[in-house]
């Protein structure tokens, strides 16, 4: 047996890895299993989506975490023999990847940006990010099964095609874990997802209090965008919510026009916004690595510059 | 009162990578450091131990060339380390990593409890952990961001997407935590001082009972290079003004 296997916690997360398993499965010549946990409505989603086997794993009890599904999921694979396992690189995911991975003393290649598939010699070359996302760096896996995490929303979501046929198959319960959830709590704030914002301007530690947010604010109000922050206003301060941190362990942002605010510039904050059309930077110090990344750079103290740009935006707007 | 084991890496310092003029990675200039999370890691481990008592083990695997790591692991709490390492431990990827780790730490090292860190700085696999923890057929609870004993088992919260999941498990456990869990002190100069007088244990390649092949082999490493213009304006009001009209410019300001 073979085939391309597919495990996410969500059903766009689902859609996304079985757009990238139908490409690598018609290139390679086989087929597509899906793993779906207790809703077994949506199993005819995933097979007009792409799948030509959707394994259906048994609801958990509440206190059970989702790594319960690990020893089955691993006696599943040791009879099946699958080629590629694809895996959504959320918490849970990369987790259960990692023990997985080691369970089938196998390769992973976490995180994975892009991969491409050899039909002659059937190898996968895959990218993914290394020293804080200064390099790229591309692997192959000599074992089998070829193990990926991909980082959710980085391909097409598959479509739904008419006619498709697949089967669906139960799998045994999960044995009680190792490990038990003794609570869930939600998120306290949920904020903007700013992924897809036109303009965002960045808070940066140059930001002394909380209250000089109001700053950040103003610029983004004049600009018509939204505002984003580094990795220590939002995990160390705690000043934003974490879904506003743009870099490699925060989200990636595309927009027109990127302004950061007494934003330094490393690495890992400049990898989520490669993609930006235009970024621009107001430091204080004009060795930051960020003018080196910028197309527009004012060097000055922020607190001094930001209002006055932001009068000078609404002037230009008029 | 809990032996605790705790994985650090000596890594490359990615703010001196430089990229040459064909593209490629220029690591003439780099100096090395702890690998950022473990930093939280340490101080996890030694927290844990001045709170319940027990010893904490740094445990590293690397070239000979790592032995500034141990110095610098040791000034932040551990009582001793261990120190595996080998010219061939360069370059290692997370399941040779963790195949050492597994080896080392069976039979060699009591332990109740593993910490390690979310990620390493250089590679970011997020693998080390969890596959050590599956090798050593122990519960495993990753990205904890609040961490204690209770009796024979750890609580600890962890950070998922949609909030906090508070996990218990049995002892002997592993935890990979994020750096939201403490802020690692510094050490001092006597921390220091007092670092070069604590046993380390060292194992090499000889003492241990396998090879190791890697599963994922590099095939390149380049780097992620952007084309900017880099273009710099004073902070007076013409320069102001000659910033807001380059925008302009571009298009961006409607
Ligand atoms: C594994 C790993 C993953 C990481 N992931 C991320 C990530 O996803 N996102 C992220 O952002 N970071 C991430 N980091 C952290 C990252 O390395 C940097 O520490 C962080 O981005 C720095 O944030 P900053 O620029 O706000 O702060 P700093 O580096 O402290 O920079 C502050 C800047 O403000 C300037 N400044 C100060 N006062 C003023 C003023 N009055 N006016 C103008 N300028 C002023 C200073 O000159 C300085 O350049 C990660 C680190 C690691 C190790
Ligand atoms: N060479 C190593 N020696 C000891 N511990 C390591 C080593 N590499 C990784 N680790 C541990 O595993 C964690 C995750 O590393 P990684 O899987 O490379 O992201 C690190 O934070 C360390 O705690």
């Amino acid at each position: 047996m073979a085939g391309i296997w597919i495990f996410a916690e969500s059903l766009e997360q689902t859609k996304e890895l079985l757009s990238i398993g139908s490409t690598l499965a018609s290139k390679l010549g086989t087929m597509t299993s899906v793993f779906l946990q207790g809703n077994t409505g949506v199993a005819d989603d995933y097979i007009a989506c792409g799948a030509d086997e959707v394994l259906v794993l048994t609801a958990l009890a509440e206190d059970q975490p989702l790594d319960a599904y690990i020893p089955v999921i691993a006696a599943e694979a040791q009879t099946a023999d699958p080629d590629i396992f694809l895996i959504a690189a959320t918490v849970r995911g990369k987790d259960i990847a990692a023990r997985l991975a080691a369970r089938l003393k196998t390769g992973l290649c976490s995180e994975c940006i892009g991969l491409k598939a050899d039909e002659n010699d059937r190898t996968i070359e895959m990218e993914r990010f290394a020293y804080g996302g200064a390099a790229i760096q591309t692997v192959v896996c000599s074992t089998r099964p070829v193990m990926v995490t991909i980082i959710p929303r980085t391909f097409e979501a598959a479509a739904r095609q008419s006619d498709r046929k697949g089967t669906i198959r139960e799998l045994p319960a999960a044995p009680p874990s190792a490990s038990t959830v003794l609570e869930r709590k939600p998120k306290e704030t949920e904020a903007k997802d700013i992924s897809e914002s036109r303009i965002v301007v960045c808070a940066g530690r140059g930001i002394e209090k909380k209250e000089d947010l109001s700053l950040v604010q103003e610029l983004a109000a004049a600009l018509g965008g939204e505002i984003g922050c580094t990795r220590p206003i939002s995990e160390e301060s705690h000043w934003l919510p974490e879904d506003l941190c743009i870099g490699i362990s925060g989200i990636s942002v595309k927009p027109a026009l990127y302004i950061g605010l007494g934003v330094s510039g490393q690495v890992q904050h400049i990898t989520g916004i490669r993609d930006a059309k235009v970024i621009c930077a107001v430091n204080k110090d004009e060795n930051a690595p960020i003018f080196g990344a910028s197309d527009y750079g004012i060097v000055g103290d922020l607190y001094d510059v930001a209002p006055k740009l932001s009068d000078a935006v609404k002037n230009m707007k008029g | 009162m809990p032996d605790i084991i705790v994985c650090f890496k000596w890594v490359i310092d990615e703010a001196y990578i430089r990229t040459g003029s064909s593209g490629a990675l220029d690591f003439r200039s780099v100096n090395y450091k702890l690998s950022d999370y473990d930093r939280n890691a340490i101080e996890a481990a030694v927290r844990l131990k001045e709170e319940c008592g027990g010893t904490v083990t740094a445990v590293t695997v690397g070239t000979p060339g790592a032995t500034k790591g141990l110095k610098d692991a040791l000034s932040r709490g551990p009582d001793k380390a261990c120190f595996v390492n080998d010219q061939s431990f360069d370059n290692l990827e997370p399941s040779q990593t963790a195949a050492i780790l597994t080896d080392v730490i069976k039979g060699r090292l009591e332990y109740d409890l593993i910490i390690c860190g979310e990620g390493s700085s250089d590679l970011y696999a997020q693998q080390v952990g969890p596959r050590l923890a599956e090798a050593l057929g122990i519960p495993c609870v990753s990205f904890v961001q609040k961490l204690s004993i209770d009796g024979n088992r750890i609580i600890a919260e962890r950070k998922v997407e949609e909030g906090i999941n508070i996990m218990a498990a049995q002892l002997p456990a592993l935890v990979t935590v994020v750096p939201d869990i403490n802020n690692p002190r510094i050490p001092g100069v006597k921390d220091t001082l007092m670092a070069s007088k604590k046993e380390v244990i060292s194992v090499t390649a000889d003492d241990l009972p396998a090879t190791y092949e890697p599963a994922l082999q590099t095939v390149s490493m380049t780097a992620a290079s952007m084309e900017r213009n880099c273009i710099t304006f004073p902070a007076d009001q013409a320069g102001i003004q000659a910033f807001v009209e380059a925008l302009a410019k571009e298009g961006v300001l409607r």
